[in-house]
């Protein structure tokens, strides 16, 4: 199951997804991942409305902006927008099969 | 230290990474013929494609297994004919028999299997057994019969 955000606004229940179709028509509307670091402020808006294509393809932009605005830990929402970004490629990747080359990693933050 | 890493040369404007759009384009056809719907690819859930893959590799597994299968079976043939095949065979030799079943799959099928086999050895043993009682009785009133005589 792909992962997915929920979030109410004015008694409205809204489903945040990507899919493949979704990520496409970002890209071709020029948004690129990149921009999340080097222009935040109007790279991340646009993720975050990128988030309504999937299942919520008819939400106005002002709707999806006011939202954004009035979101709280829009912090930990943008780790996890990135990461739900990044599922559609991360499910693409085959795992390696078990090895004793395997590299193993742990994170300390 | 690092000094390999370094001395990369500069990357090439073609060197361009790719889009997350050209990967997907990239992988679509094998995802079709995975059985993918195109629906499912672009708008569906984007898990949906390890799914596909894992059926995949059960799908080669059981297709490896029926090849295998396959030529046991041939080989199985081979050995039973080949008695016929010996070019000094004497004459009158007959191929041994082929298996009369397929064979056993999985263990409840075995356990059938071996159940029908020892049933069949003792109805066989059954019956030679029967036989040489028959011939014994035949023997013993034929020589009371000649003792009789006598």
């Amino acid at each position: 199951m792909a992962k997915q955000i929920t979030l109410t606004h004015e008694g409205k229940t809204y489903v945040l997804e990507y899919t493949r179709k979704s990520i496409e028509q970002m890209e071709r509307s020029g948004f690129r991942i990149e921009d999340i670091t080097e222009k935040p402020i109007t790279a991340l808006p646009t993720l975050f409305a990128g988030a309504f294509l999937a299942n919520e393809r008819w939400t106005k932009r002002t709707v999806i902006d006011d939202i954004f605005d009035n979101i709280v830990n829009k912090t930990e929402l943008i780790g996890k927008l990135a990461e739900l970004y990044n599922e559609p490629l991360a499910s693409m990747l085959e795992e390696p099969e078990e090895d004793e080359k395997n590299v193993g990693w742990e994170a300390t933050f | 230290m690092g000094g390999d890493l370094l001395a990369e040369e500069e990357p090439s404007p073609t060197d361009t990474p790719q889009s997350m759009t050209e990967v997907f384009y990239e992988h679509f056809p094998y995802y079709l013929a995975l059985g993918m719907t195109e629906w499912q690819y672009w708008h569906g859930d984007c898990t949906l494609v390890k799914h596909y893959r894992e059926a995949e590799k059960i799908r080669n597994r059981k297709k490896n297994s029926e090849f295998h299968l396959q030529g046991m079976y041939i080989y199985e043939a081979l050995v039973c004919v080949s008695p016929l095949l010996h070019a000094f065979a004497k004459k009158g030799t007959k191929a041994h028999p082929y298996t009369d079943k397929p064979y056993p799959l999985d263990k409840v099928e075995a356990k059938k299997y071996e159940e029908e086999k020892r049933k069949k050895e003792k109805a066989r043993a059954r019956e030679v057994f029967d036989a040489m009682v028959a011939a014994l009785a035949a023997r013993g009133l034929k020589e009371e019969s000649e003792g009789i005589d006598d």
